[in-house]
């Protein structure tokens, strides 16, 4: 290269550069070999016949330049450093309010370690960069080809190690809305930043600035701005040459920055080759990092066939455009925070200031159509080969931006405004404190102007005192007033077939809910039954989306339960991102749950309870008998494969609420569910014994296991199982663990092989052995967790609990009731209203009652004749009462179809009829009701041959021939 | 200069303003006696590419834009008021600030609880008014009553202890410039209105933890520029200002003493690890009553640098720097040395185990230390 270095313009200042290496290094060195090396760089992407345009990431001054360029050359192939898989999206940028970004998403891996999925790379567009000018002039003038020429998104992860990736990730964490990438790498165009650590501070110290976007401001951004063409370029290859030289040595990230820059202009000689484009036709758009490449790829003379570009890996990705917002972009690429919204300020003045007519995609989101302006008269592009502008450039001072004291008016005005509005005590005062410290401040710094971060420096000064007295400080709200964080939007038409899809099915709700923020949805089904569908929608997109999507306040759905009216916080447009990428899983939302169901029930990790989650899941939102089905038939097999009982309080919930569901809903059970149950019984019979051996197997799980094999006994029997396994299985069991043992004898009292009083007087003869006592608190635990498989000892378990508090000694009581509390509490929160609804049966409902009360454990057995056989010397009550109550009489008569009038002597309130007599006359009267009841009783004997229906003495007579009888009506009576 | 405990900025450093007041051609407002860069510059030190003839060095570590701030408020109408936790470097800075706008760093108003008008406006020589009467003569001028008549800087230190009314005797000062003397009204020739002359300004400090304790009122607040120093955390800078404060220490005692740079980052450490600590606290009890600011590590090492010098064999070792970190954080028994020992014990432990060098020795320093007291 130094051959052809005199034959070039800038032999002026390489000689000067000679000089200056030699005044300060005193000889050739690595200082000579360093600056004229940077002139060797900017002259050869000067010379290169395919005209490069260097740009750097947000910059106010690549736009500009772009533009102006574009305008003036009009050429008719663009090549865009941006990955070339992402072409066909860019079209879609009309539909989108800017910045979104361009995705590439892989939600499976193929060719790439598992742990890697998803891969996600976005590149944000914003509209103040030069690539959206280059994109917007490509795809709206006719006959311009637009090739991005970038390695693909495969490339990204291929060449980039994933443990490199650190540099372009921010590290902490962030706001919601600098989140708005999710965890995608960034891609960028023009990334422009000193590599080394030290040179960049070394700029910030010397040019008395706090952060990389502001020195690019003072000393980049100003200087450019109105400069031409030629100057623009050389200056921005220069600082593209001064960063890589002064980069470290580091490998992999310069590598990979080889590899793309081999991969560009190979793709671009192709390109060139096959269309027979001419290269002065065509202008290649990068980061002017690149243009000072030295790779010998370089150029369309530059070497070819030594770099071959490697196949993509068999990962299939997905496409899509997804919102950005300034914030998530200074986030992603470690800019400073305000500054890439500063950057958007600063574009919208300069095209002001410049008159340069911006490219607009044709019906661009979120712009308002102009009228047609007559452009700037656009200067005739420069003829012959580019002149030094470099060494003017380099001497000239620091370029002073001349005072915009009205603009900075403004500013002071709006911040003071502003920061009332937050809470802060500012009066028209600080706005004229404002606008002098901003000049003094400028002043200080070197510049007439002040630039924003000045004026940020200044605000807070001014205005920010001890407190802050609402949710933005000063320095925020000045980030806010220069433009404020914007966030983009991707349009209906740019959104993937899912995410229409649902905004269709959600037209009903009538809310724009492409818009961000929190709608409120009410439906009501009773009146709108419509909404039903929605309803749908919205619980799958609960199912799916993150928390916060779409939330219900009101309303919820279970296994055969709907609601007739819900309301939702429907927030679709704050995580429109998240919509979008669900798109890139299915064209619906149904078939994205379905794969998700399947992906759960089918991973490696899948358990039956997870299984029959996905079948319940299934059931509730896709309606889909055959999935379930396919699911349920699945949950037989990796139950059947399970060995460990963890999973068994689940699985006997599920099915549980699966087999009702199936009950009341289906004429016959699904014949996986009856597969299930039957397997599920032969299974767990199985594992019983274990369990109750196992010390990790928690009483939970056994109690749990139990709760199947007796809950599900009836449908398991009927299928053809045999009880006897179950028998067998508990005779098996030999538990050591307390609480194990009683939920035992609990399986043993279901079964019938141990009766409630052999249970109660071994639970007596723990509480009475001092030697048991201490555990017996484990054993009412036992019994508590029982109440899940056996309910019918709910009485048991309360004498149990009962006899614990009144006969156990206090050392051991005390340290075990907050044991019970938390048990009660947790493990056994469906249980304890068994238990308190038994208790309340026992126990005396009143205080008063109580000193009477004597526990039923406690009152001798009665025998049930006893019970039932009244005292003797009451006859005469059920005699006197017949009368009072004739209706009763009548209708008892009736009820045993003796129809017959009552006679007269009979009438109650007859005054001839004595109370005493009554009731035998009475009998008397009705002989057939006599009779029948007499039957009934099961005392049939006869009537007496000497007794007639008319004799008053008949009655008595009646009594004395069915004295069994007469007992017991008196009995039945006396009850009544 | 040398028969000065503790020489002003004004005294100590005359030489190089002198010298930076010759070659400063900047715009000065006022009657400063340097240009706003050439404050900076003295403030922070100068750099190669300033192309100066010989070094500033610097005096005040912190960030670049609050010094900045500091001066551009001093320049514009409003009084500067520094807030910050202790130490921080608050008083040091606005002591920089006058002796290289005003050369005169000295008038200096306390404010104490105890601290009344008189102190900031103007009291009166009772012999004096009983001989000749009131006077300008027999008045005694506040010190910012001086400034105000001399055109330069005032300092009020410690505003937030002062009370209110005290607190806004400052606002009149503030906003019209001026004081009025009433008792001598009526004596002609506008003798009873003390005006402040041209670059007139106030530097105010304030305790951030004396919040609540005496709050600014809002017209006061209006009147002030609040410039906040937070604690230095950056590891760099806290060694600068740690190195640069103990030579000063010890070219005052004259005391010959290394101190190895090993030991300058057990103290940093030791501190860094006691923030961190304080920052995790649930309450008070939980976390060391100092603030832990840079001046209070400064505080701990003079502390055993003095006492190696004095009591020690003129070395300064790890052991004495222990004791006399627990010597100088524990202000509270036993909340403060359970936290110190939990900290010796949990954190320096392990630490001299895994990385020896000084650390072994410090700790051995602290338990000794820890034991003594308790």
């Amino acid at each position: 290269m130094s051959g052809d270095r005199e034959s070039t313009s800038f032999g002026a200042l390489r000689g000067q550069l000679q000089e200056a290496a030699a005044a300060f290094a005193g000889g050739p060195d690595a200082l000579e070999g360093i600056l004229l090396g940077l002139v060797d760089d900017v002259d050869r992407a000067v010379r290169e016949p395919l005209e490069i345009f260097p740009v750097c990431h947000h910059s106010p001054a690549s736009a500009v330049a772009m533009a102006r360029r574009l305008r003036a050359k009009q050429p008719k192939v663009v090549y865009l450093e941006l990955c070339e898989d992402m072409a066909p999206l860019l079209t879609e940028l009309r539909n989108c309010r800017l910045p979104v970004a361009v995705q590439a998403f892989a939600g499976d891996v193929d060719g790439f370690p598992k742990e890697w999925a998803p891969l996600s790379v976005v590149a944000p567009v914003t509209e103040a960069s030069a690539e959206y000018q280059a994109i917007a002039y490509a795809l709206d003038t006719p006959g311009v080809e637009l090739v991005l020429v970038d390695r693909s998104s495969d490339h990204v992860f291929q060449w980039d190690g994933r443990d490199e990736q650190p540099q372009e990730e921010a590290g902490p964490p962030r706001e919601a809305e600098a989140a708005l990438h999710g965890e995608a790498v960034g891609v960028e165009i023009g990334d422009l930043r000193p590599r080394f650590a030290e040179l960049e501070e070394h700029l910030l110290r010397h040019g008395r600035v706090r952060h990389w976007s502001e020195w690019w401001h003072q000393y980049v951004e100003v200087p450019l701005g109105d400069s031409d063409h030629d100057t623009y370029r050389q200056v921005m290859f220069l600082i593209g040459s001064l960063f890589r030289r002064l980069a470290p040595g580091e490998g992999s990230r310069l590598r990979v920055d080889e590899d793309r820059e081999r991969f560009m202009w190979t793709r671009i000689r192709e390109h060139l080759a096959a269309s027979g484009a001419d290269p002065a036709d065509c202008l290649y758009v990068c980061g002017a990092f690149h243009a000072a490449s030295r790779v010998a790829e370089f150029g369309v003379r530059g070497d070819s066939g030594a770099f071959t570009i490697s196949p993509r890996t068999a990962t299939a990705w997905q496409y899509g455009l997804i919102p950005s917002s300034h914030a998530a972009i200074e986030a992603q690429f470690g800019l400073a925070a305000g500054s890439v919204s500063i950057a958007a300020t600063e574009w919208a003045k300069s095209l002001k200031r410049t008159r340069v007519r911006p490219y607009v995609l044709e019906g661009q989101a979120g712009k308002r159509k102009s009228a047609a302006r007559k452009a700037a008269a656009v200067p005739a592009p420069p003829a012959g080969a580019a002149a030094d502008r470099l060494s003017g450039f380099l001497r000239r001072p620091p370029v002073l931006d001349s005072l915009d004291e009205a603009e900075l008016l403004g500013w002071s005005v709006d911040i003071v405004r502003a920061a009332r509005r937050s809470g802060y005590l500012a009066s028209t005062a600080d706005a004229v404190a404002v606008f002098e410290t901003s000049i003094l401040l400028a002043g200080m710094r070197d510049r007439a102007k002040p630039t924003p971060y000045d004026f940020q420096d200044a605000a807070v000064t001014c205005i920010e005192k001890d407190v802050v007295p609402g949710r933005r400080d000063v320095r925020r709200l000045v980030e806010i007033m220069m433009g404020g964080d914007r966030i983009g939007q991707v349009g209906y038409e740019s959104l993937p077939p899912l995410a229409r899809d649902v905004h269709d099915r959600l037209e009903p709700l009538g809310l724009r809910l492409q818009q961000r923020g929190v709608r409120r949805a009410l439906l009501d089904m009773v009146s709108r039954p419509e909404l039903r569908a929605c309803s749908d929608v919205l619980w799958m997109l609960r199912r799916l989306m993150p928390h916060g999507a779409a939330r219900p306040i009101m309303g919820e759905q279970r296994l055969g339960e709907r609601s007739v009216q819900e309301s939702w916080d429907l927030a679709l447009g704050t995580h429109q991102r998240a919509l979008i990428e669900l798109g890139y899983e299915g064209v619906s939302i149904e078939q994205v749950l379905e794969q998700r169901l399947r992906r759960a029930a089918y991973g490696p990790g899948a358990t039956a309870a997870t299984v029959l989650a996905a079948v319940e899941d299934a059931t509730l939102y896709l309606g889909s008998r055959r999935l379930a089905d396919e699911l349920g038939t699945h949950a037989l097999k990796v139950l059947a494969a399970e060995r460990g009982v963890d999973g068994a309080p689940e699985v006997l919930r599920r099915v549980r609420a699966l087999l009702a569901h199936y009950r009341t809903s289906e004429p016959v059970l699904p014949s996986w569910i009856e597969s299930f149950v039957k397997s599920g019984y032969a299974h767990y019979c199985t594992l019983l014994p274990t369990a109750f051996g196992d010390e990790d197997a928690t009483v939970g799980q056994v109690a749990a296991m139990l709760g199947f094999l007796f809950g599900m006994e009836g449908l398991a029997l009927s299928l053809g199982c045999d009880r006897t396994q179950l028998e067998l299985a508990v005779g098996q069991s030999h538990p050591e663990d307390p609480s194990k043992t009683a939920l035992l004898w609990a399986a043993q009292v279901q079964l019938g092989t141990l009766s409630r009083g052999e249970l109660r007087s071994r639970c007596d003869a723990l509480l009475a052995n001092p030697l048991v006592v201490p555990a017996y608190p484990r054993y009412l635990s036992g019994f508590v967790h029982a109440l899940e498989p056996v309910p019918g000892l709910a009485d048991v378990v309360v004498e149990a609990v009962s006899n614990a508090f009144g006969r156990l000694p206090d050392a051991v009581l005390l340290p075990w009731l907050p044991l019970l509390v938390t048990t009660l509490r947790s493990s056994a929160a469906e249980l304890a209203p068994l238990l308190i609804r038994e208790a309340g049966r026992i126990f005396p409902g009143r205080l008063a009652a109580l000193d009477a009360w004597v526990p039923p454990w406690r009152t001798p057995p009665v025998a049930p004749d006893a019970r039932r056989a009244g005292p003797g010397g009451r006859a005469p009550r059920g005699a006197a009462l017949l009368p009072a109550h004739p209706a009763t009489c009548d209708a008892v008569a009736e009820l045993l179809g003796c129809t017959r009038e009552w006679t007269d002597a009979d009438r109650p309130g007859d005054p001839g009829g004595s109370g005493g007599g009554s009731g035998v006359a009475l009998l008397t009267a009705h002989p057939a009701a006599c009779d029948a009841l007499a039957g009934l009783l099961g005392c049939d004997e006869g009537w007496d041959s000497g007794g007639g229906c008319g004799s008053p003495a008949r009655g008595a007579v009646l009594a004395g021939r069915h004295p069994a009888a007469a007992a017991a009506w008196e009995a039945v009576l006396a009850r009544a | 200069m040398s028969e000065l405990l503790r020489a002003p900025a004004e005294i100590k450093y005359a030489e190089e303003l002198d010298w930076l007041e010759s070659i400063d051609d900047g715009p000065k407002p006022f009657s400063w006696r340097l240009s706003p860069k050439m404050v900076r510059l003295f403030v922070l030190g100068s750099e190669r590419s300033d192309g100066l003839d010989r070094e500033v060095a610097q005096k005040w570590f912190g960030d670049r834009s609050f010094v900045e701030r500091s001066i551009v408020t001093l320049a514009s109408d409003r009084g500067l008021l520094l807030i910050g936790d202790p130490g921080t470097g608050k008083s040091w800075l606005a002591e920089l600030l006058s002796a290289a706008i005003s050369r005169n760093s000295t008038l200096v108003v306390q404010g104490t609880a105890g601290t009344t008008e008189d102190h900031i406006k103007y009291s009166w020589n009772v012999s004096m008014v009983i001989a000749k009467g009131q006077s300008r003569e027999s008045m005694i001028p506040s010190p910012i009553m001086t400034a105000m008549e001399s055109g330069s800087i005032g300092r009020f230190e410690e505003l937030t202890r002062s009370t209110s009314d005290v607190q806004d005797a400052l606002i009149s000062i503030l906003s019209e410039k001026y004081i009025s003397v009433p008792e001598l009204a009526g004596g002609g020739d506008d003798d009873n209105i003390v005006f402040a002359k041209p670059g007139f300004s106030v530097i105010a400090t304030a305790n951030s933890r004396d919040r609540g304790v005496n709050d600014l009122s809002s017209a006061l607040k209006r009147r002030f520029n609040f410039v906040r120093i937070p604690v230095v955390t950056n590891k760099r800078s806290e060694t600068e200002i740690v190195r640069f404060r103990t030579e000063e220490l010890l070219r005052r005692h004259s005391i010959d003493l290394e101190v190895p740079p090993t030991l300058l980052d057990v103290l940093l450490q030791s501190f860094a690890d006691l923030r961190q600590s304080a920052a995790a606290a649930g309450s008070d009890d939980e976390k060391l009553e100092s603030a832990l600011s840079t001046a209070e590590q400064i505080g701990v090492l003079e502390d055993a640098v003095l006492h190696s010098n004095f009591f020690g064999e003129s070395a300064l070792t790890a052991r004495t720097l222990a004791s006399s970190l627990v010597g100088s954080l524990t202000r509270r028994e036993p909340e403060d040395l359970a936290i110190l020992n939990k900290y010796l014990h949990g954190v320096v432990e392990p630490r001299s185990k895994e990385q020896g060098g000084s650390w072994p020795e410090f700790l051995e320093g602290g338990r000794d230390a820890i034991a003594t007291l308790s």
